[in-house]
């Protein structure tokens, strides 16, 4: 294994930033990618007893050893993108058997997790196997020419979706992933992205505790520079606006009960964020109308949920 | 810790034979779903681990696929896995089944040969086994209810020596032996640790383990890739040797012997051989015998081992005879013939020129019987004495 001296400058912010980068320097990944920030804040958090699941697609070369070298201290399973859950249940089961202690964490893109990984992480789930899934979601397979994937929303314009004279883009909004999976009735499910790192490393660090009990599944809002055409310096900034429209709500559940963590007095017009993306230019006003009906519904039925609830704690 | 599991003769079927030699290997992770006919296999173990005989994490997945990555992922952190199949289960592994291979995870799998293709074709057929020949696992063929006890216990013995560490499929034929109930001798569990005790005194394998920086799951491109590969095809031609050799050392343990890598029947003084494997060679020794009486010079090949292939041995059994027949329950497309005819064919150069006839016959429980053996060691009969056949024969 290739090993680069490791960053362990001590940075600003919350006590979960203190922790030791596992990772690195000047990792494999584009400029401006949110991805790199999440994996390196992941690992930071989870620590180095951790054993990374994952597959194909951007995070492979840098985390899961392509040409056999992987770019971090942690240990790595990489496998096809139909067995990431199940092979970590493998290694979960075996752990728990042996006594073996360390956390067991799948990491792999939406379109692993929404789609062609998904049968095997919904029986993860439905087993409340003790693991946790980070699913990045950058809407789409932009590690293999940006085509649709089914957590791309209505209106995208993909390389398999693109639009044209008689296209708009997805004519389909995406899967209300993180929501279908608190339906499993797991130990913990939510939501983060990185314009917001204090609330996800509170995540993170709950998902470690939770996983201990079953099942963690979280989703993270991680824009792709490449695949949405917009400039490298932006990343932070999409992920704030699609916080603050409530296109990308940030929220948890557990034992049936949901919160929004980060509540929005007054969410901005979805143009906010679909002004910021070269994937969705092409919207009519009826379509960015369309896209706004989506997110106002999908929000809906969360706040539903929250009001309905007495969250633990 | 299993229950304890004293010596015993039980009337069991197959299935349940492949049951008990499971457990008496106390595998650490147990995975499977369900599938005519292999679904009392799983349903056996189930019972064993709710009674509190059989201590194992029992993993219930949604899938033949998760089963699959269930045990590879296990086996790399440093498990004793097993699984089972059949059929269309068998193929919906078939992604997974390269990685487990090609990451050496030495798990153990059961194989209740059924047909492919038609959802309603629940009947024998080695056509399942055949299509995953090439993902590098390997693969071992029963005959009875007591070789398939015997046969899985070896299994674990032969995929995790440290010579070997791979993954070994244990094939029997469904509902002729899934379902067939016989008296089996099922050893104590001490014997069994005692057989499978050697495996503790060699070099440990490496295992996915938290804190360290190891990976696995990565072939790399170009080199690393082609060096795998190589140390892959390497470590199952070492299988050949060594499934002899466990034969030999089962026998020691357990006072059954089965010939190793094939079985040969009445080969010795033969002129004409007919090879087979599974269930419908102990049809054939019948057959046999009865043409031995009549005064034809017959003897009959029963392949263990169908990868790797066992060139060599076969080419020892074969030499010298005057006509060969293979008899398939599959068919190789693109050949018009059977699959394991289409092999021994390829040992040609090593046995010389002779007449050999491929029989395509018990596809889709169509029942192998006396009558179309008898006119299958006819056929080679005539072929020996010279007179014309025809290469693929199917029946009835």
């Amino acid at each position: 294994m290739t090993m680069v001296a490791i960053e362990k400058k001590p940075q600003k912010g919350s006590e979960h930033f203190q922790c030791e980068d596992q990772f690195s320097g000047g990792v494999a990944f584009c400029a401006g990618c949110a991805l790199e920030l999440n994996a390196r804040f992941v690992a930071r958090i989870m620590g180095e007893k951790t054993i990374l699941v994952g597959t194909p697609s951007c995070s492979a070369p840098v985390l899961n050893g392509q040409n056999t070298a992987a770019w971090h201290k942690m240990g790595h399973y990489a496998c096809t993108m139909t067995g990431v859950a199940s092979s970590a249940t493998g290694i979960t089961r075996y752990y728990q058997r042996a006594g073996i202690e360390g956390n067991v964490v799948c990491f792999t893109g939406d379109g692993c997790a929404s789609d062609i990984g998904f049968q095997t992480m919904s029986g993860a789930a439905e087993r409340n196997e003790k693991m946790i899934y980070i699913c990045y979601d950058n809407e789409g397979y932009m590690n293999t020419g940006i085509q649709r994937s089914s957590a791309t929303p209505f209106g995208a314009s993909t390389s398999t979706t693109p639009s044209g004279a008689v296209s708009q883009g997805k004519t389909t909004g995406s899967k209300n992933l993180p929501m279908i999976m608190s339906m499993h009735d797991v130990a913990y499910v939510a939501t983060a992205t990185l314009s917001h790192l204090d609330d996800y490393a509170e995540k993170l660090a709950k998902a470690k505790e939770k996983a201990k009990e079953g099942f963690v599944y979280l989703h993270v809002f991680c824009p792709c520079l490449v695949g949405w055409k917009f400039n490298m310096d932006l990343s932070i900034q999409v992920c704030r606006a699609a916080v603050r429209t409530n296109y990308f709500p940030l929220w948890e559940s557990e034992n049936g009960q949901y919160r929004i963590t980060q509540k929005v007095a007054k969410p901005k017009p979805i143009e906010e964020l679909t002004g910021l993306l070269g994937k969705f230019k092409h919207l009519s006003e009826d379509n960015v109308k369309s896209l706004q009906a989506k997110v106002d519904k999908r929000f809906k039925t969360l706040d539903v949920l929250c009001k309905g609830s007495s969250y633990p704690g | 810790m299993n229950a304890p599991i004293a010596k015993s003769t039980k009337v069991i079927t197959g299935n349940a034979a492949a049951a008990y030699a499971a457990m008496l290997c106390r595998p650490d992770v147990v995975s499977a779903y369900p599938i005519t006919p292999q679904s009392e296999l799983v349903e056996q173990l189930a019972k064993f681990h709710a009674d509190g005989v059989l201590d194992c994490e029992y993993v219930t997945v949604e899938g033949e696929n998760s089963a699959q990555n269930v045990v590879c992922g296990a086996s790399m952190a440093g498990a004793r896995a097993f699984t089972a199949t059949s059929s269309y289960g068998l193929v919906y592994m078939y992604d997974a089944m390269f990685n487990t291979a090609g990451y050496r995870a030495p798990v153990v799998m059961v194989n209740v040969n059924r047909e492919p293709p038609g959802i309603h074709a629940v009947c024998s057929g080695q056509q399942d086994m055949i299509s995953v020949r090439d993902t590098g696992w390997v693969q071992l063929i029963a005959s009875n209810c007591q070789e398939i006890l015997d046969l899985t216990i070896q299994a674990f013995r032969l995929a995790e020596d440290y010579d070997i560490q791979l993954p070994v499929i244990v094939n029997y034929d469904g509902y002729y032996l899934s379902f067939l109930a016989e008296a089996v001798n099922i050893p104590a569990d001490n014997e069994v640790d005692g057989f499978l005790k050697v495996l503790e005194t060699q070099p440990e394998r490496p295992k996915l383990t938290p804190g360290q920086a190891q990976g696995c799951g990565s072939h790399g491109i170009g080199l690393g890739y082609v060096e795998l590969r190589r140390k892959h095809m390497d470590a199952m031609e070492r299988v050949k040797a060594k499934v002899d050799d466990i034969d030999t050392e089962f026998a020691k343990a357990f006072g059954r012997s089965y010939g190793g890598q094939v079985e040969e029947y009445k080969t010795e003084d033969a002129e004409i051989v007919l090879v087979t494997s599974g269930s419908a060679a102990g049809t054939a020794r019948a057959v046999v015998d009865a043409k031995r009486e009549a005064g034809m010079k017959v003897g009959l090949v029963r392949l263990r081992l169908y990868r790797p292939f066992p060139v060599q041995r076969l080419a020892e059994c074969l030499k010298g005879k005057k006509a060969i027949g293979v008899l398939d329950r599959s068919i190789a497309f693109g050949w018009n013939c059977g699959p394991l005819y289409q092999e021994v064919k390829a040992i040609t150069p090593e046995i010389g020129i002779v007449p050999m006839l491929s029989f395509i016959d018990g596809l889709a429980n169509m029942d192998i019987t006396k009558e179309h053996i008898g006119s299958m060691i006819d056929n080679i009969q005539s072929a020996a004495r010279g007179e014309s056949y025809e290469e693929v024969t199917w029946l009835p």
